[in-house]
């Protein structure tokens, strides 16, 4: 059962409103303005250590886990280094936007305007990269929904799994200073590497000593506020709070408490540092257990005692939310930080991993039911009936928790990307659904493309049907087309083109991180930057992969291109000219042939007419994509996440051939259109697993809902880990199902106060429903509940 | 026989409540019964348009797609109705070439057919599903159209052949839930098989739909489903009298 305390954080967490905190921006400005010519890795480094110093020390009541990144309980921050323009063009409307608002008062306002933004003036990356990106590029890539890398020019790239197995819990971050001197010490002759590797490992002791110093004024803090607490026992946990603090991060931690805390410290570095989208905890039951293990041999801890720290741990990844702009927030609705942590799987060496950690992982999940972390299990071939119960049990439970995933795609996945297979055993989730591992550099989430763009001008002379702009290449009449494969050819070639506009302005990205952004704090969590004295962003880590394209809308082109080419090309019950001209129209006065292509095979059903297309479209897509090479010399990656990005890309894209109207949401992932997927989730599944999941490194998405029925009883739940099975052993990487009723979601949209902690998938990961926009929430409410079994 | 062409209501893959794992239901259609509450009335006739023909090879690709999800679920194929039997050379070719591949096999029947000629068929059955809609045979007259008799005899000779054979009642107020009729059932049943076993099905009304799509009169609105209470009380009647209450929920 849940404690109480854990209750009252949990309440106290659900009724508070994200609050925007600018304290980490002023005194990172600040800094800046007293370092200015200096080195932009020691700028940065003295910046991060001087907000370790100053930031307030916020004890919330009855904490077991400790360190607050601002003021408030869900606290955002500001990052102005990386973009300020957005928060000072969109924060007077932050409580009132539609998708994830945050709570900022006039003063606070007024103070960043006077004191903060403007000396970010002409140095933010935001600004650098609009400058230098080439016009025609930008013409499809600046908040366009077409080719979309915002969230790598406007945000930091997180996307990086602290190592704690080889790194923070065996040095600490005193250790890491320690080595760092004795790297420096060594670096005798005189080149420009060495002085460069020498200003990297200075950074990185300046953010070690910064988090170090973080820690232990909580450690005063929690003696201060135990001088003055008269209740015994709280008085007691907040000495022993102290001596935690006081302990790590500088060392290597010497039990489960202080692992777990040593574990929060490193995520309030990462944020601190660059407010980081996708701080991945990693393998928590696998890096966790040695410590568990021996607390509880050593009766230090109680199996209820380890549940609460972790529960309490679920409550603090949940604390933090990612400071966005409207666009972004259209891409990944409701405050998701994408804090993944993973369980299950296999151990290094091959074995089944599962252990106590991993089924309190669930739990904690189950009850506290909060969007962080974004939960993942790995399920092998063989993997304990116990745990496949486990995880479908909390399917059952409909908060869209956890994410799916094929240990064996995995595996595979990263093999193909050139990882040793140890390494790639050992794998967790980045983000939403993307295999990584903690000696890894990558943008996972590099940039979005719109698939079915890219149809829209084949079929439209390279013109956007929504706002009439040219962004396209130019084509010939499309009226004029003479058979099936001129038309797919003329959708490949605007495809090939929204593709290089994306490895371009990935490139320019890259660049300017390099120049302006490099990541000391993280850059000392991974072994190898360390040991070779690189950073991060100068791909320093043992594995470096070049960035991730994701791919929107594979069911609806499919779709589309299966209907043009059975209706126009081979039943000849329709000619070009109509079917452009109802396209135009958005359907209007054509619904006899929208009903026409609504009839025609759609992807989700298993139905190889229409597969077919979307194999050989995804088959090509990783073929384009992957002959690039990024600012490293690293192939491109390609993926089909999901995050909610089919909604925006959708509201740019006119009407589509399968029956699609104007602006309507596009598909996620590797899932059918919603709606469409009329025959059994196993027909889905089977479309999906069609697609060569494997050479996607980046991942790959399927969202299902299941009616709530199948999944209450014990029978229900075993069947569903059965079909889990068949699905991974038909090659396929990820599952997530839904399992709300759709009342249960009809009635939280007309009493939202009463469905506070309803979570709901959105795509790759889970959120409150509540919190997501009206248009959000109807979307999934309109994917096909599969009912009939 | 591979050009031999049946009549079959849509197939249904996914079905998760008739036998054991993921199944595919192959529906086939005509029916020698006539029950007034029937569920699937697009069965009772070979000759409307939610009635297809299908090839033995045909239903055989249908199936062959879905037994990867029988291998990992221990599911199979159940086959349904209407009434099976009533096209048992297309049955029984089906049965032996699925037998063949080990595929788990289920049959749901009404019981209404001659057990010699189907004999060898329900030999390869790893569960047989039986109804017994009443112990009443003028009851049974009045809501199935046809007597009891051949029923209440098959379950007694499926006995000799197959080991796992579930009595089904599909549940009605006002027709079958009393506790009369569900007492001389179990005491029947438990007279009649080795390893008495019982299933009840509650009414439902899910089928109505079907009804308007064909364009025939809707099942009488008197039917309903007992009560919670009333469904608990005859679960004790047939447990006490020593069968096996078992359900695919």
């Amino acid at each position: 059962m849940i404690t109480e305390r854990i209750e009252m954080i949990r309440r106290n967490y659900i009724n508070s409103k994200p609050a925007i905190s600018y304290e980490r921006a002023r005194i990172w400005t600040e800094s800046h303005k007293r370092t200015e010519g200096k080195s932009i890795p020691i700028r940065r480094a003295t910046a991060f250590k001087d907000a370790c110093e100053q930031l307030d020390v916020q004890i919330f009541d009855g904490e077991l886990i400790v360190g607050a990144i601002g003021e408030f309980r869900k606290c955002g921050i500001l990052t102005p280094e990386f973009s300020w323009t957005w928060v000072d063009r969109e924060m007077d409307n932050f409580d009132k936007r539609v998708q994830d608002p945050y709570v900022m008062t006039d003063e606070q306002r007024d103070y960043v305007r006077k004191n903060i933004f403007p000396y970010w003036k002409g140095k933010s990356l935001e600004e650098s990269f609009l400058a230098q990106l080439p016009k025609e590029t930008a013409k499809v890539a600046v908040d366009t929904g077409i080719v979309d890398n915002d969230s790598k020019w406007r945000q930091a790239v997180g996307e990086i799994t602290p190592d704690y197995q080889d790194v923070l819990f065996k040095k600490g971050f005193g250790g890491i200073i320690k080595e760092a001197k004795e790297h420096i010490a060594e670096l005798k002759s005189i080149t420009a590497e060495n002085m460069k590797k020498k200003e990297f490992y200075e950074s990185v002791i300046l953010t070690s000593e910064g988090i170090i110093t973080y820690a232990n004024r909580y450690a005063e803090k929690a003696l201060e506020i135990a001088a003055e607490t008269k209740d015994e026992k709280r008085k007691e946990e907040l000495i022993k709070i102290a001596e935690i603090c006081k302990r790590v991060p500088e060392n290597p931690p010497t039990t489960f408490y202080e692992a777990i805390q040593f574990v929060w410290f490193t995520q309030v570095g990462g944020i601190i540092s660059e407010n980081p989208l996708a701080l991945n905890i990693g393998r928590f039951d696998q890096f966790m257990y040695p410590y568990y293990r021996a607390d509880i041999d050593n009766g230090i801890i109680s199996k209820d005692e380890a549940q609460e720290l972790t529960e309490a741990l679920w409550l603090k990844l949940s604390e933090w939310v990612w400071t966005i702009s409207a666009n972004t927030a259209e891409f990944f609705a409701g405050y998701n930080q994408f804090q993944n942590l993973t369980i299950g799987g296999k151990t290094r060496d091959g074995k089944d991993a599962t252990n106590d950690l991993s089924y309190m992982a669930l739990i904690a999940t189950e009850k506290i039911k909060t969007h962080q972390p974004g939960l993942s299990v790995r399920i092998h071939q063989d993997c304990p009936r116990e745990f496949l119960d486990a995880v479908t049990h909390l399917v059952s439970k409909g908060t869209g928790f956890p994410a799916i995933h094929s240990d064996q795609a995995g595996y595979q996945m990263l093999i193909n990307a050139g990882y040793e297979p140890e390494d790639a055993r050992d794998w967790n989730n980045c983000g939403c659904v993307v295999p990584h591992f903690r000696k890894t550099g990558e943008w996972t989430s590099a940039v979005n493309i719109n698939f079915t763009a890219a149809l829209e001008y084949a079929l439209n002379n390279g013109y956007s049907r929504i706002t009439g702009e040219k962004i396209g290449l130019d084509e010939i009449d499309p009226k004029t087309f003479k058979s099936y494969e001129e038309v797919e050819n003329a959708f490949y070639k605007q495809f090939d083109n929204l593709i290089e506009h994306s490895v371009i302005s990935s490139l320019v990205a890259q660049r300017l991180h390099k120049e302006l952004v490099p990541r000391p704090f993280l850059s000392s969590c991974i072994e190898n930057c360390l040991e070779e004295g690189v950073d991060l962003v100068d791909a320093g880590a043992k594995y470096n992969l070049g960035p991730v394209l994701t791919g929107i809308g594979l069911a609806v082109t499919s779709n589309s291109l299966a209907v043009i080419k059975k209706l126009v090309f081979e039943d000849n019950v329709v000619d070009m000219c109509t079917f452009i001209d109802a396209l135009k129209a958005n359907w209007e006065g054509y619904d006899e042939l929208r009903q026409m292509a609504l009839k025609v095979p759609k992807y989700g059903n298993d139905l190889d007419y229409v597969d077919d297309i979307a194999i050989k479209m995804a088959n090509y897509y990783y073929k384009e994509g992957h002959q690039y090479k990024d600012i490293n010399g690293n192939n491109f990656n390609t993926a089909f996440m999901g995050i909610s990005n089919y909604l925006p890309t959708g509201k740019v894209v006119g009407a589509t051939p399968c029956g699609r109207r104007a602006k309507e949401p596009l598909s996620e992932g590797v899932s059918p259109f919603a709606g469409s997927d009329t025959s059994t989730p196993l027909a889905a599944m089977r479309s999906a697993a069609k697609l060569n999941q494997d050479i996607h490194s980046g991942g790959t998405l399927l969202n299902l809902r299941l009616n709530q029925d199948l999944v209450n009883t014990k029978r229900g739940q075993s069947n569903l880990g059965n079909m889990i099975q068949t699905f991974f052993a038909l090659g396929a990487f990820h599952v997530q199902f839904n399992t709300i009723s759709t009342e249960t979601l009809i009635k939280a949209q007309e009493h939202p106060e009463e469905y506070k902690d309803l979570l709901v998938r959105v795509a790759g990961y889970s959120t409150q429903f509540v919190n997501l926009s009206r248009s959000m929430q109807d979307a999934i409410i309109a994917r096909t509940a599969h009912e009939n079994y | 026989m591979n050009n031999l062409y049946g009549s079959f209501m849509a197939p249904q893959n996914f079905s998760v409540n008739d036998g054991d794992g993921i199944r595919t239901i192959i529906f086939f259609a005509g029916c020698p019964l006539r029950c007034k509450w029937c569920a699937n009335p697009e069965g009772l006739y070979i000759d409307n348009n939610l009635v297809y023909k299908y090839s033995a090879e045909q239903i055989l690709k249908i199936i062959e797609r879905q037994e990867i999800f029988y291998r990992y679920s221990g599911g199979g194929v159940t086959f349904s109705g209407g009434e099976a039997t009533l096209q048992k050379d297309m049955l029984r070719e089906l049965v032996n070439k699925l037998y063949d591949r080990g595929i788990n096999l289920a049959i749901e029947t009404s019981g209404y057919f001659k057990f010699e000629e189907v004999k060898d068929i329900f030999k390869k059955f790893d569960l047989i599903f039986i109804d017994l809609k009443h112990m009443d045979d003028i009851k049974h007259k009045i809501f199935t159209g046809v007597s009891n008799e051949k029923i209440l005899y098959n379950i007694k000779r499926l006995n000799e052949i197959n080991d796992n054979v579930v009595v089904r009642i599909p549940l009605i107020e006002s027709v079958n839930a009393d506790k009369e009729n569900i007492l001389k059932t179990a005491k029947y049943v438990k007279a009649n098989i080795k390893n008495p076993k019982i299933e009840l099905l509650p009414y439902h009304n899910f089928g109505d739909e079907k009804y308007d799509l064909l364009g025939i009169e809707k099942p009488s609105r008197d039917f309903k489903i007992p009560s919670a209470e009333k469904i608990q009380e005859l679960i004790e009647l047939i447990q006490a009298d020593g069968v096996k209450l078992v359900s695919y929920k």
